[in-house]
């Protein structure tokens, strides 16, 4: 029997109200392309932030909440922007329809991986959601003609166009980002007080009591990864329509994915409203290292900084800066 | 035959790592980082000092061993027993800063380290071999039998082999777990070390090269079955060898591909590995 992690929270339905002041945030960040001294600088990085906030969304859905190690989310991402870009290069497939490829593919391997992996100790699910991942880096490097190779895939660019879901300026995808965050936000909420999310935290918090209670484990984790696999595959959509281009590393690598992992562990696993404020937490860490190590002229700064908050996070605050608020109000 | 050299060089990789998860039930995502300390060890025996690489053996495990003690005592002394999230996660930190921070010492171009025996080949029979490859074979295999003896054979191996069974009967009879577990991890960190010397001898290094190898490593402890550390160093041989085998007949860029399917077949199917006997 598997011992669970120190410290994973055990209560996740979100605290009340919660909705209301997070509202006003999102109508903040609606009306700010409309403010006189936002530029698109500016609406570039929150459009990242919104990204990675749907994307930790989804990790969050099947680690947070269903406590599966799945540390190579990224193959997912990478599924959904491979599919959407080969498609709409080779066959004129706007994104729209693309997107639904993706996800379909998607929800094929996390079914394929987890039936292979998800009857035995967890520890070797994630050493296989390692391996496949940086498999799919060799994979992905080898077929130069679908992949573009270690270059990388990048779409044709169109023009501004709705039908092809391209955009010179950034303000497009702020609302689509907006969109899909409060959408991940509002499901996760539903996941968590549905019986299908009860059911995967028993499995997470105690696999052979919630087995001895009748719960089908084998396919509350199997259903749990898949439907992240697809919430990642979808919400990989806005990052390849907004960053235009995708590379194996991008897609498949291990820093890659630590930025899906990050958002939910710094704001914190397992609640819906953690991957919102962690990811907004980790754009704005990597903007600030960015700008910095450019400054000194040293490469890689955010992922020296990734790795710290990784070990903080983990060591110090594991409910995140959710857990550490909640903590600071009970005292 | 060469992919039987390739392999033992896997498997003295992997057999850190398989040690440390039998004894303490953890995963060290690092161990890749480690044996990239023990390649740039060799990189600065090499090219700023003018020593054979493979003079500096015990140097690079002290290397390793001082860079494990420190991330046990910072991280995995906290996690001891539970290959949890968290657990893996944290390895994952721990990679991270081991990496950047070699970039920031060593500079992020790939270096080579040369030895007495690099580029140089001898013919055998239909075979024609690298020097470089059957020394580090060598000292694999050797260091591996070292190994082995260490834990079956002193009363220090004892003591580790009980903590790994249970943990608490271990306590009962007066063993100090956490003392021996510093002393495994060490061990398991200063494997890495070496193993990364004796590889930067035929092989070039770079700051991000442990995310590359840990997939070989995982899947040569998989195949052997983790926490058994002879199987593990015949899962590495196995990974060589197929790999050899796929080069020659498919295509040597996909030489990869049949391990993955190999690593999610025993997982499916046999995920205690060829010799991992341990039922949970």
């Amino acid at each position: 029997m598997t011992v669970n992690g120190a410290g994973r929270p055990r209560s996740t339905v979100g605290v009340s109200g919660e909705p209301l002041w997070l509202l006003g945030v999102l109508a903040a960040v609606a009306i700010l392309p409309a403010l006189p001294f936002i530029n698109n600088f500016i609406i570039a990085a929150v459009v990242r932030a919104l990204i990675f906030i749907a994307l930790g969304q989804a990790w969050n859905v099947v680690a947070g909440i269903g406590g599966l190690l799945s540390l190579g989310h990224g193959v997912f991402l990478g599924i959904g922007c491979y599919t959407m870009g080969i498609l709409f290069n080779h066959f004129g497939l706007p994104p729209w329809f693309g997107v639904f490829a993706g996800v379909a593919l998607a929800c094929v391997v996390a079914a394929a991986m987890g039936a292979l992996t998800l009857r035995v100790r967890g520890v070797f699910f994630a050493l296989a959601t390692v391996s496949v991942s940086l498999a799919l880096v060799q994979l992905s490097r080898h077929f130069v003609d679908l992949t573009g190779g270690a270059d990388g895939l990048s779409l044709k660019f169109i023009g501004n166009s709705l039908w092809v879901g391209q955009s010179r300026t950034p303000t497009p995808f702020l609302y689509a980002g907006l969109a899909v965050v409060v959408l991940y936000y509002f499901a996760t909420r539903m996941i968590l007080a549905s019986s299908f999310g009860l059911t995967m935290m028993a499995v997470r918090d105690d696999e052979t009591a919630a087995a001895a209670a009748g719960v089908a484990v084998f396919r509350t984790k199997l259903f749990g990864l898949v439907l992240s696999a697809g919430m990642t595959a979808f919400a990989a959509a806005l990052y390849m329509q907004f960053y235009m281009a995708i590379d194996p590393e991008a897609a498949f690598g291990l820093s890659q994915a630590i930025q899906l992992q990050l958002p939910s562990l710094l704001g914190g696993i397992g609640t819906a409203i953690g991957p919102v404020i962690g990811g907004a937490i980790m754009i704005f860490m990597s903007e600030v290292t960015n700008w910095g190590s450019t400054k000194i002229g040293v490469e890689g700064g955010d992922i020296l900084v990734y790795g710290i908050l990784l070990l903080v996070v983990v060591l110090r605050a594991p409910q995140g800066v959710a857990g550490l608020f909640k903590s600071a109000i009970v005292r | 035959m060469s992919g039987l050299l390739v392999g033992g060089v896997y498997g003295i990789l992997a057999v850190g790592l398989s040690l440390a998860f039998g004894v303490m039930r953890i995963i060290n995502f690092a161990h890749g980082e480690l044996v990239m300390y023990g390649m740039f060890a060799g990189v600065v025996a090499s090219r700023m000092l003018g020593i054979d690489p493979l003079l500096i053996l015990p140097i690079s495990f002290l290397v390793g061993a001082l860079i494990g003690v420190a991330q046990y005592q910072i991280v995995f002394r906290h996690f001891v027993g539970q290959a949890t999230l968290q657990q893996l996660l944290a390895a994952i930190g721990c990679a991270l800063v081991l990496q950047m921070i070699a970039q920031l010492i060593f500079g992020a171009d790939a270096r080579t380290a040369t030895s007495i025996f690099s580029g140089q080949y001898i013919v055998f029979g239909p075979f024609f071999l690298s020097k470089a490859q059957i020394v580090a074979f060598v000292i694999a295999a050797s260091t591996t039998l070292a190994v082995s003896l260490l834990l079956n054979a002193t009363a220090w191996g004892k003591a580790v082999r009980a903590v790994a069974d249970d943990v608490e009967a271990a306590e009962i009879v007066g063993i100090n777990s956490s003392t021996v577990n510093i002393g495994a991890f060490a061990l398991s960190a200063g494997l890495a070390g070496l193993a990364g010397t004796v590889l930067v001898t035929y092989f070039p290094v770079t700051p991000v090269i442990g995310f590359s190898l840990m997939p070989m490593i995982i899947i040569a402890c998989t195949i052997g079955g983790l926490g058994s550390l002879g199987g593990t160093f015949i899962g590495g041989i196995c990974c060589g060898v197929i790999q050899q085998i796929t080069a020659m007949m498919w295509n040597s860029a996909l030489q990869d591909v049949p391990l993955y399917v190999l690593l999610l077949a025993f997982i499916a199917w046999r995920p205690t590995g060829l010799f991992g006997s341990r039922v949970e």
